[in-house]
């Protein structure tokens, strides 16, 4: 029934993310898993804004705000710092969007979690640059309308599988995570803070005004991601090691992608290449989890 | 104790001397030798340090940021591409006012491929809020570089300690390390104006809206206006530790001189050499070499030239569509003063092309042997274009 | 500008660090959508005759709160023990759980509840009006009977009931088997109720003339005689000795004068619940009954489930079968049968049926014959009128206006004649006559339906009453509006039962007791559609963090300051117990900032 939520918020009110925003819920669920002794890193991401302006913050934990590139790079210099200072009990932890995660700061990310830095990489993925107005990112999503994919030339690649790219530089430990799956996030949130090396969760965070859904359905839709296998619940430990968190109910990826305005221009055929190739995705995870 | 040592490693006694607490760096020729002797300290234990190893030199100040926020004391050394990639970043740590000290080897900039001196790749970053310090010698380099973290610490800004490619970073000279005790009496440990702190939650960097951004931008131009009279007590602190000074500014034989050179770098050096030269010959010319760029210490500079005819500044950079960078910058700290030198700005030696006594003198004779300049710059040494090549396809 | 302590000399610093919160955002002016606590009604509720919280008493059990649980059935129904074993459920046929997996065994936990507090010796602390100067009689203690006292006492009326019989219940206590009610069970029942307070006299045949002699003394009369007189077959020879009635034969054997069949075949005429129960009863009498029907199985009126049990023991059942005509013969009985056909078979209802042409027939020869095919009064008076000047014909009763006031209730006023409509019809009746004293005839309609629960012609003390019932919002629940997603499938409990062998040798309720820890487990599976059961996952989901708990009640409020109208939370409630609604416009805001759950 209800699930053990920590009970603690490390967010205040008033900050000014649109109604609905995933991200904020991300970022609630995340600081209940941490706790107080967290410093976060937030490179140039929706989070820059919905943190709220000088002098305000939307967060009760030390924030070191960042250029959009730097979110491995910036976390490294903390936790070298706090190591210095002897302390090994704060948590650092990067917190990304996609694009600061799978673009633009790819490069720090991955120099960052190749030299095994202790800290807790965490982004949550609203599949666009958000922020700047829903413009295409290699985590948007195939077939999506975005700002800089209209009209015809909606996104006809793939998004990128950025836990896989993580589990290649076999770090400790990687995992998806969902705002719809509070109990799934925290407890996972709660190992990744227990590991000590890189750490990395990629969380799935709606985003309505992006999606052009209606906010109430924010919540939801991020569910249905999990239970259509487009967004697996999953975690790899030392790059190897594969669990499936979420046996999905079979449900079909069309009703998914119909309850968003990104997607509406997608005929049935469509929607059926994207079924067959969530399939495909769903089994390549499979046969990495030992279970084909 | 005397030593025989690289400019490079150099910077690495300093850094050393100086503690350094997070250290983050990417190397790129002629930068290589500061940093592979750090990672020898580091390794030996005679630095206790954290070095990352980072990917980029992007990385390497995003690296020192997180460390100097969280309140530690923090070196980078970089070059050229190295210091362009930075671009962004260095805006970031002078804006979140962060001590980082980073010894930036004057590189040329490609393409082509170039890893001789030149002075564009620092100069190109005079807008970005970092004090820069311009070192002639291997004593100047340690000393400079021990002097920037005071400095830095001082004002809540990052220092950049500039030397010329090869002909500071790979030359052995004689060198004065100082002690370890003499350089805590002049280097206490970090004391951070703020920093990271989980029993303090601060969000640092946050958005800053028109009401607020030019205020801020303005407390940074405050800290760099204060630290013209800081460098100046810091040098007096310096010098009764150590019994050197280097000044701001320079003046050789500016006394009676009616031409000045004015210089930077190594080229001051071989400046030097000339004015000995040309003053036993009886020429009244000077020297004014200039070490401090970011602040600008214009005033010094005013007060140094007012008295000369002409001034002679010979740029080992060059700003495109405008001139010699320490030219520009010169002329308009002049052209407020009735009474003014003519300004004649060269340009010399760019991409690490030797700049000889001959071709110094050659630039005295034409400033001596002209009332005003004949070109706004005047390029010296250019030498006519090559036969065409050959076609790669043939 | 930050306060950062001051070295000797360190410059003034003016940095982008932000010390303060961003409470001071009143984020609640972005919102155009107003997110509210609003419960609504679950289909069970709306369906139970008797209106029962079905939704909140599974909330109450899940959690271990037994006695509240059964408080609140008590509420709208003083037979929990009754009811939650012969009640027909039309609750649990619309469940909206049975389109997930299976239904709530609602009958299963009302019984529990009804158990566990007899087994505790449990006393309910209910809300009762202060006395009124009106006294009622009430006519028959049978189950609506019962419960128009038991309403009309906690309304604050003095109230006296006369039964006939030597002991309370009516057709609970004589018409249904010990083995599906169980008199020990059924006499504590009616001795907690009677503890509401009113008087209680048996063995109080009640007449024209008695009615004519108490007329003074009372305000109003509750009529609640219910039927006692079997309908006829109109076929010969039914008259003949021997031939016995259904519920005649029930109550005997119910007062302890229960015949011997010996291995005797008995044939018991009839499809409806006295039939089956007789045919059963006469099981258990050691007899070989064979009931004999003129429909098909799926036409008897009697519960499926009791004509599955009937048949398992070893009831035989002869489909398509009228009696023509009864022949006693040397101690025995000739059955004539005539074959029946199926003429009209529209779905979900009765199938029409005629004699097979030509006319088939086939003889019994049986021991016994018991005819069980229909109830009525057995004296006239006790029908209520037809609609006329001063009579109010109401859902399961009739309000006659005069001195005193007649109200006529139980079967012989509702169209379905049950144990929960015979309750239902004495909470209308103790109603009606409520508003009729208070207000006048023409507001008993206006005034009943103020507490409808749903959209269906159950009626709810607790909302009649004013209690915290009345917030709910009239619209029922439907299978669509639960968010299933944070539901797991779960069996329904299975509810333990004698084996046949068990069942066939005695009286012996086969109904078992189910343990705690299965009800609690059973009443987790219920959606409680429509209501707060307090699973925080509005606060849990809310990205502004605008849902406050309140630490002293334990619910839930939202915090219009901030709440930016996303709706988030009205989606994930679980059971549909808020609603999203248009933002008024902002002058009227300021009126409501806080909405308390």
């Amino acid at each position: 029934m209800q699930p053990e939520v920590p009970d603690r918020d490390y967010m205040f009110p008033g900050h000014v993310g649109c109604p609905g925003c995933g991200a904020a819920i991300a970022m609630r669920f995340l600081l209940k898993a941490l706790g107080e002794k967290t410093v976060m890193v937030i490179p140039a991401c929706c989070w820059s804004i919905i943190a709220g302006a000088y002098p305000q913050s939307a967060l009760k934990i030390p924030v070191l705000h960042t250029a959009f590139e730097t979110g491995g790079a910036v976390a490294s210099g903390v936790r070298a710092a706090l190591d210095m200072k002897g302390d090994t009990e704060t948590t650092v932890v990067t917190w990304a969007g996609d694009g600061g995660t799978f673009d633009i700061g790819f490069q720090a990310l991955s120099g960052a979690v190749e030299r095994n830095e202790d800290f807790l990489y965490v982004c949550y993925d609203n599949e666009a640059y958000m922020n700047t107005g829903i413009q295409r990112s290699s985590s948007t999503p195939y077939g999506a309308w975005t700002t800089t994919t209209p009209g015809r030339d909606w996104k006809k690649m793939r998004k990128k599988n950025i836990v896989e790219a993580l589990v290649a530089h076999r770090i400790p430990y990687a995992a998806t995570a969902s705002i719809a799956f509070p109990e799934d996030l925290f407890r996972k949130v709660a190992k990744a803070k227990a590991i000590k090396g890189a750490r990395f969760i990629h969380i799935f965070a709606s985003c309505p005004t992006g999606w052009r859904i209606p906010s109430e359905i924010s919540v939801k839709i991020a569910r249905m991601a999990v239970q259509t296998n487009i967004f697996p619940l999953y975690e790899v430990e030392d790059g190897l090691r594969y669990t499936i968190n979420f046996f999905p109910k079979g449900y079909l990826v069309k009703e998914y992608f119909r309850l968003q305005g990104r997607f509406k221009h997608l005929t049935e055929k469509d929607l059926d290449q994207i079924q067959s190739m969530v399939e495909e995705d769903w089994k390549l995870l499979l046969r990495k989890a030992g279970l084909s | 104790m005397k030593r025989v040592l690289e400019g490079s490693h150099s910077v690495a006694e300093a850094v050393r001397l100086a503690k350094a607490e997070v250290i983050a760096a990417y190397p790129i020729t002629p930068q290589t030798h500061i940093v592979e002797r750090l990672s020898d300290f580091c390794a030996d234990g005679s630095l206790n340090a954290r070095y990352l190893r980072v990917e980029s030199e992007h990385s390497a100040m995003a690296a020192l940021i997180g460390a100097s926020s969280a309140g530690v004391r923090t070196f980078t050394a970089t070059s050229s591409q190295g210091l362009a990639l930075m671009h962004e970043v260095l805006h970031w740590a002078s804006g979140a006012r962060l001590p980082i000290v980073l010894a930036e080897v004057n590189r040329a900039l490609a393409p082509g491929w170039n890893i001789w001196t030149d002075q564009t790749d620092s100069l190109a970053q005079r807008d970005t809020g970092w004090i820069q310090l311009y070192c002639e010698t291997g004593q100047e380099v340690l000393d400079t570089t021990l002097q920037a973290f005071r400095l830095a610490e001082n004002v809540s800004l990052p220092v950049m300690v500039v030397l010329d490619a090869f002909y500071l970073s790979h030359t052995y000279e004689p060198v004065d390390v100082p002690d370890q005790e003499q350089v805590d009496r002049f280097l206490p440990p970090f004391t951070p104006r703020f920093m990271l702190d989980t029993e303090r939650p601060c969000a640092f960097n946050q958005m800053a809206p028109p009401d607020v951004y030019m205020e801020m931008r303005r407390s940074i131009q405050e800290g760099m206006e204060e630290a013209l009279g800081r460098f100046a007590e810091m040098e007096d602190e310096f010098k009764k530790i150590f019994g050197r000074s280097y000044g701001a500014v320079e003046p050789i034989a500016c006394e009676d001189a009616e031409i000045i050179l004015v210089t930077s770098g190594t080229m001051s050096s071989t400046c030097r050499q000339l004015v000995k030269e040309l003053r036993s010959r009886g020429e009244k010319v000077g020297i004014l070499k200039i070490k401090l760029f970011r602040p600008f210490p214009a005033e010094s500079i005013r007060r140094r030239l007012k008295t000369a005819r002409k001034a002679a500044v010979i740029d080992r950079n060059f700003s495109f569509g405008s001139g010699g960078i320490f030219a520009g910058e010169v002329k308009a700290a002049l052209c407020d003063i009735p009474e003014r030198p003519v300004v004649f700005s060269f340009i010399a030696g760019l991409g690490g092309r030797d700049v000889t006594v001959g071709d110094l003198e050659n630039i005295y004779m034409q400033t001596k042997n002209h009332d005003v300049p004949q070109q706004e710059s005047i390029w010296t040494g250019l030498r006519p274009a090559s036969a065409p090549a050959p076609d790669l396809k043939r | 500008m930050s306060a950062q302590h001051k070295m000797k000399d360190s410059i003034p610093l003016f940095v982008p660090h932000s010390f303060r919160t961003t409470e001071s955002n009143k984020t609640g002016s972005w919102r155009f959508l107003r997110p509210r606590y609003d419960e609504k009604t679950a289909p069970c509720s709306a369906a139970c005759p008797a209106g029962e919280d079905i939704g909140r008493i599974e909330m109450l059990t899940a959690r271990g709160l037994f006695k509240e649980a059964w408080e609140t059935i008590l509420k709208e129904n003083p037979l929990p023990a009754a009811c939650g074993r012969v009640c027909l459920r039309p609750c649990e046929k619309e469940c909206n759980r049975r389109e997930f997996d299976e239904g709530i065994g609602i009958r299963t936990m009302e019984r529990f509840l009804a158990d566990t507090a007899a087994r505790y010796e449990l006393k309910p602390s209910l809300e009762r009006l202060s006395s009124q100067n009106r006294k009622m009689a009430v006519v028959g203690a049978g189950p609506a009977g019962l419960a128009a006292a038991y309403f009309l006492t906690r309304l604050g009326y003095g109230c006296d009931v006369f039964e006939s019989a030597p002991e309370p219940g009516g057709v609970l206590r004589y018409g249904i088997p010990a083995y599906r009610l169980p008199v020990g069970v059924l006499r504590a029942e009616i001795e907690q109720i009677c503890g509401t307070g009113f008087n209680l006299y048996c063995q109080k045949p009640v007449t024209k003339a008695f009615l004519e002699e108490i007329q003074s003394e009372y305000d109003a009369v509750f009529l609640g005689c219910g039927r006692s007189r079997g309908v006829a077959l109109h076929i010969a020879g039914e008259e003949a000795g021997g031939v016995e009635d259904g519920l005649q034969f029930l109550q005997k054997v119910n007062r302890g004068e229960a015949p011997s069949f010996f291995n005797a075949q008995v044939a018991v005429i009839g499809g409806g619940n006295t039939a089956v129960d007789a045919a059963r009863t006469v099981l258990r009498l050691g007899g070989r009954p064979l009931l004999v029907y003129r429909r098909r199985r799926e036409d008897m009126p009697a519960f499926e489930e009791e004509i599955s049990m009937a048949l398992e023991e070893g009831v035989q059942l002869l489909e398509l079968w009228s009696p023509l005509r009864i022949e006693g013969k040397g101690g025995q009985y000739l059955l004539t049968l005539q074959q029946m056909k199926t003429v009209d078979t529209s779905p979900g209802e009765r199938a029409r049926v005629e004699p097979v042409n030509p006319q088939t027939t086939q003889e019994l020869r049986v021991l016994h014959v018991i005819k069980a095919v229909g109830l009525e009064a057995a004296e006239e008076w006790q029908n209520p009128p037809v609609a006329q000047e001063g009579v109010l014909l109401l859902t399961n009763s009739v309000i006659v206006r005069g001195s005193p006031v007649l109200a006529y209730g139980g079967d012989l006023a509702s169209r379905i004649k049950s144990v929960s409509h015979a309750v239902a019809s004495g909470k209308e009746a103790a109603i009606a006559l409520d508003i009729l004293f208070h207000k006048g005839p023409d507001h008993v309609l206006p005034g009943l339906e103020t507490c409808r629960v749903g959209n269906g012609s159950s009626l709810s003390m607790e909302v009649y009453m004013r209690g915290p019932r009345c917030a709910r919002n009239r619209h029922v629940v439907t299978f669509s509006e639960i968010n299933t997603d944070h539901f797991q499938f779960a069996p329904k409990v299975a509810q333990p039962r004698l084996l046949r062998e068990e069942r066939v040798s005695s009286f012996a309720e086969i109904d078992l007791r189910i343990s705690a820890g299965l009800a609690m487990k059973e009443a987790e599976r219920c959606f409680n559609c429509g209501l707060c059961n307090q699973c925080d996952n509005c606060r849990l989901y809310c990205p502004d963090l605008a849902v406050v708990r309140d630490n002293g009640s334990g619910g839930r409020s939202i915090d219009y300051d901030y709440c930016k109208g996303c709706g988030i939370c009205v989606v994930e409630c679980p059971r549909n117990a808020m609603s999203l609604e248009k933002e008024a416009p902002p002058q009227s805001r300021r009126d409501r900032r806080e909405e308390k759950l």
